[in-house]
């Protein structure tokens, strides 16, 4: 495959494809504890689309838009909020990861409480991750 | 029906494993995990089988595609 040759059609599908793809993943996010899905597989349907984008547009482009730097930060900061909430839990409802937020009916999304937060916090650190593999393995040939 | 799928399931890890071509193994690797994405479908476990779709079929082939696209031939050097 040369470098540089790139098809129109796969350009404009991926570029059509990509907020939906976005969209679902944040779907099963949100709505982990009520369908099947949740914060792994949200994750990962999250760094999938984010590759489609580098595979149609390029690293460079996505790179701008998605810096190394600011993905490995999050991807760390998540870990720290998640532990962070375990142990708010741990102090106010006297457990680790304990719920602190009353429960609603269970037809609607925030009925969970925390699991929510904590579906949340864990997609975005299993997307940045799958990100950040994705960058170092185009990064290591390069040089 | 699900003994149908494991049969052609078990063809494509033999397939996979058989080609020389490493890009035609790792499309068939992505083919059989969309089959067992189908069998964790249809015996009742569709969270695994969103995460073994998504991982197996998704973000695993686009990796291995990538590391083949960086390596070469022996025949070629």
């Amino acid at each position: 495959m040369e470098k540089g040759e790139r098809s129109e059609i796969v350009s404009i599908i991926s570029r059509k494809l990509v907020p939906y793809i976005l969209l679902f993943g944040l779907y099963l996010i949100s709505y982990g504890h009520l369908s099947p899905g949740g914060g792994f597989q949200g994750g990962v349907v999250l760094g999938a689309g984010i590759i489609l984008l580098c595979l149609s547009h390029g690293i460079f482009l996505t790179e701008k838009k998605f810096p190394l730097e600011k993905i490995a930060f999050l991807e760390a900061f998540m870990i720290t909020i998640f532990i962070l909430l375990g142990i708010v839990g741990l102090i106010i409802a006297k457990s680790f990861l304990g719920n602190i937020f009353p429960l609603k009916k269970i037809e609607e999304v925030p009925t969970a409480g925390f699991v929510f937060l904590l579906n949340l916090v864990i997609g975005l650190k299993v997307g940045a991750g799958i990100i950040l593999i994705f960058y170092s393995l185009c990064e290591r040939s390069e040089k | 029906m699900i003994i149908f799928i494991l049969i052609l399931t078990i063809i494509m890890a033999i397939f996979a494993l058989q080609f020389k071509n490493l890009l035609n193994a790792v499309i068939v690797l992505a083919v059989f995990s969309l089959l067992l994405s189908l069998i964790f479908y249809l015996l009742h476990a569709p969270d695994v089988a969103i995460a073994e779709a998504a991982v197996g079929a998704g973000v695993a082939t686009t990796l291995f595609v990538v590391v083949i696209g960086k390596t070469k031939r022996k025949e070629n050097e």
